[in-house]
């Protein structure tokens, strides 16, 4: 999980992977068109982001195509709510289930 | 539109395949939602939540090979709004990486800006298919045990 805290750190990663929410399966030449960085720059973040599997890639033809990866972060999520927030989460996610089913 | 969902789990090829393709298993990571087939290329699948007693999804298996890969058509059926959508496209990718396996869930031929019920459930139902094979246990954080039912809610209670 340290790869997926170090990916996350860097404001320009978060935004690649904003990029990839808006639209995902882009090319590495259209992320670079998006973004205000060099092409190598771009290159260096994605090794990071894929390291961290909060991208993952396809080739298409001679194209690599980058996904965003959302599974690392609900990762994340289970272990630390988990850990930490569970009972008053629990108690939230049971009221909800007393009152919906009456 | 094309969604990709990787994960890494420690365990086998064949445990991977047999929690996607056995019902009783499925129901422990997917909502409580079982799926009922024959497993045969070409034939269908229903996916159905046994304690709401409705359909979830339905389609065809157009590849099965064990335990490797798994395609499937996928309609919607949960929601008048989602049904609407049609048939789309799951692939499941087993691949071996050491003692893990690296498991690639691929939702394609969706339309283009597809309504995200379709496959926002996906890192959810991962994250609680790699707690399941790896602990045994199930997955409790809030959300997952959101649609599952009267029966997970007191296996938390009994547990905490």
């Amino acid at each position: 999980m340290d790869e997926v805290f170090r990916a996350l750190a860097d404001p320009t990663r978060r935004s690649l992977l904003d990029e990839l929410y808006r639209q995902d399966g882009q090319t590495l030449t259209a992320l670079e068109e998006r973004l205000p960085m060099s092409r190598f720059g771009v290159m260096k973040h994605l090794k990071v982001l894929e390291e961290a599997h909060l991208v993952t890639t396809k080739k298409r033809g001679r194209e690599k195509l980058h996904f965003l990866n959302p599974v690392p972060i609900r990762l994340v999520y289970d272990r630390w709510v988990s850990k930490y927030a569970e009972p008053w989460a629990a108690t939230l996610t049971g009221l909800k289930h007393q009152l919906e089913d009456g | 539109m094309e969604k990709m969902f990787e994960i890494y789990i420690k365990t086998t090829p064949e445990r991977l395949w047999e929690a996607i393709t056995d019902s009783e298993m499925r129901q422990k990571y997917s909502f409580g939602v079982g799926i009922r087939s024959d497993w045969k290329e070409g034939s269908s699948y229903e996916a159905v939540h046994p304690g709401a007693g409705i359909r979830i999804s339905e389609g065809k298996n157009l590849e099965v090979d064990p335990p490797r890969r798994l395609v499937q058509s996928f309609t919607a059926l949960w929601s008048d709004e989602v049904q609407s959508e049609g048939a789309s496209r799951v692939t499941w990718d087993i691949e071996p990486v050491g003692d893990s396996c690296r498991l690639t869930v691929t939702h394609d031929e969706l339309r283009e800006g597809a309504n995200n019920e379709l496959y926002g459930g996906w890192p959810m139902i991962l994250s609680g298919l790699k707690t399941l094979l790896e602990t045994g246990e199930l997955l409790t954080t809030p959300g997952s045990l959101r649609y599952s039912g009267g029966e997970a809610f007191g296996q938390v209670e009994a547990r905490s």
